[in-house]
């Protein structure tokens, strides 16, 4: 399932935008330009920074509403000058995004044109005004459409790893558990928490020491959960001890037999409220 | 993803009769004010946009062709009569880079602009290393990050969602990866597995003479039926575009034999609009004990070729 798709050439793009900008910031005599351009440079560089193939960073929200803003800013301190960055609105329509931020972007464009009114006079200003709403047409057709968030909830988080969201959990608890039950296997829950910079590492050690057919899920940010199974009660002490063995040692474990298992939520805030272990101790309920 | 979608089609084709709209009014604009012989050119390129609303309407399977065209209308518009608008020139030079970022996919439209921007300039008349010059470089940079951005994603959606595109049944990649590991995990705990192969004829036919929903209809039906006759931890993957692999954990030959009989009747009495009763054959693959992971995937791809040549 790995995919050959590689981040790079966006990277250079993003690059090559970031240099291109900060030339023109580093010509502006005004200093809000400057500041603006300066952001929209910070902004692309970090960006490219950042960007990686997995799920790991669900687009943040001010972080996608920044170029729009950024943008309007522009427009509106030196129309004179960047009147031409008007067509960037349909880019900025085209980008993945929420319904909520391309309604607000659509609202900037307004404003960004109306900005750009005095400048161009009534007449131009129509026309830029229709050729704006053709391109924007053509944008919205053109964008991709898919529900984002309801698709995460059933992705691997990264490309060829088992590592599942917490919502994918909850439809594999019931699932796995009238499984065991019915095959005579025993299944059992691990909740494990880690301080936050250490969680995809974790979760990586973990999907590597997990049979092909176990699956781990990243419940928030400190927490990963996996369900393990084993034959009987002996292979499963084996797997908890090799297990406790090879995790990192700042961390909460807990154990679970799947068959006392109902549901997830009380036995998570039960994790939660539970004092750190110490690195060898480990736990198990037997009901 | 839906390229061929009748939902994506309607709104290009509204997207581009609101094109030819633009360029009716900019020729009734020219009569107006008494520039004869502009209006010819927009008026011209108002029917080709309204030509290329009809062909994304008309023929489905080529989309590009349309877009093409409206690229070709905006292109010649914008270079006749950039030399005419002189100031202005520096707003509408900048729809050049945007057109092809709309109109083309990902890699087309970098080398267009990058083969285009000299002559953009040119005619604006900006001296390079202007201010004018350096922002049009600047928005030719940017405007691609967006089609990169739905690039990633889309990539990332097809490396990281096991399930297939068009019914609810596990992609072939998810498929195999999950059938990899069942076949551990019976392994593991000395369990027997099962699995039903499952073809549709039919699906190849319905897509030519009948489209898209003929297709997907046949597919909906199958997908619910097997779900209908399975249980929760067995599951269904599309090996080929046609066939189909029910898989079934901790199952023996007989239980096996059940399911594959309990399909067959839930299916038969199915009669679809276009296509009409629901034609399927099934074959049985079980693994045999002692049996290794490639051997049983030979045995399961042989089966799968026989009954799709059959």
């Amino acid at each position: 399932m790995q995919s050959k798709y590689k981040v790079g050439l966006m990277r250079l793009n993003l690059l090559a935008g970031a240099l291109l900008l900060a030339l023109i910031a580093s010509r502006q005599p005004q200093l809000a330009d400057a500041l603006l351009l300066w952001l929209g440079v910070l902004w692309l560089t970090l960006t490219a920074a950042l960007l990686e193939f997995s799920h790991r960073r669900p687009g943040m929200l001010p972080w996608q509403l920044l170029p729009g803003l950024l943008l309007t800013g522009v427009l509106w301190t030196a129309p004179e000058r960047f009147a031409l960055w008007l067509w960037l609105w349909p880019a900025v329509l085209l980008m993945p995004q929420p319904t909520w931020t391309l309604a607000v972007n659509l609202c900037l464009a307004g404003v960004s044109w109306w900005t750009l009114y005095p400048l161009l006079g009534p007449f131009q200003a129509v026309f830029a005004g229709l050729a704006l709403g053709v391109l924007t047409a053509i944008a919205m057709a053109r964008r991709h459409q898919t529900q984002q968030p309801v698709v995460r909830q059933r992705v691997r988080l990264v490309p060829g790893l088992p590592l599942w969201s917490a919502h994918q959990l909850t439809e594999d608890l019931p699932r796995e558990r009238a499984r065991c039950q019915r095959e005579g296997v025993h299944g059992e829950l691990l909740l494990l928490e880690v301080p936050r910079h250490q969680l995809w590492a974790t979760a990586r050690m973990l999907c590597h020491q997990l049979y092909d057919f176990e699956s781990c899920y990243r419940l928030d940010s400190r927490t990963l959960a996996a369900l393990l199974l084993s034959r009987d009660d002996d292979q499963a002490s084996q797997r908890r001890a090799a297990l406790m063995d090879t995790l990192p040692t700042p961390r909460k474990t807990r154990f679970m037999s799947l068959a006392t298992t109902d549901d997830l939520e009380t036995p998570l805030a039960d994790f939660q409220r539970q004092p750190v272990t110490p690195a060898v101790g480990r736990e198990f309920e037997h009901g | 993803m839906d390229e061929n979608a009748p939902n994506t089609a309607g709104r290009f084709a509204l997207a581009y009769v609101t094109g030819a709209l633009l360029l009716a009014s900019y020729a009734a604009w020219h009569y107006l004010m008494g520039h004869y012989a502009r209006i010819l050119l927009p008026a011209l390129l108002g029917l080709l946009m309204l030509v290329a609303a009809v062909l994304r309407l008309a023929v489905v399977n080529h989309p590009r062709l349309p877009a093409y065209l409206a690229l070709i209308a905006g292109y010649l518009l914008l270079a006749l009569e950039l030399p005419w608008l002189e100031e202005s020139a520096t707003l509408w030079v900048g729809l050049a880079p945007v057109l092809s970022a709309l109109l083309l996919p990902l890699m087309p439209a970098l080398t267009l602009n990058v083969a285009l921007a000299p002559a953009w300039l040119l005619l604006c008349g900006a001296p390079p290393f202007s201010d004018l010059s350096l922002a049009y470089l600047a928005s030719m940079a940017l405007v691609p990050l967006a089609l990169w951005e739905q690039r990633r994603q889309r990539a990332l959606m097809l490396a990281t969602d096991p399930r297939d595109r068009d019914c609810q049944a596990l992609s072939s990649d998810g498929l195999h990866a999950h059938l990899d590991s069942e076949f551990q995990r019976t392994e593991l705990l000395h369990q027997s597995l099962a699995i039903v192969v499952i073809h549709l004829p039919q699906v190849e036919m319905a897509n030519e003479q009948f489209g898209s929903r003929a297709r997907q209809a046949l597919l909906d039906t199958l997908c619910r039926e097997v779900r209908r006759c399975s249980r929760r931890h067995d599951f269904l993957g599309r090996q080929t575009l046609s066939t189909f692999w029910l898989v079934l954990p901790d199952t023996s030959e007989s239980g096996a034999q059940l399911v594959q009989q309990r399909i067959l009747q839930a299916l038969e009495p199915v009669v679809l609009v276009d296509t009409g009763p629901l034609r399927s054959r099934m074959g049985l693959c079980q693994r045999l004990p002692g049996e290794d992971w490639q051997r049983f995937r030979r045995r399961l791809q042989d089966l799968t070729q026989r009954l799709e040549t059959q």
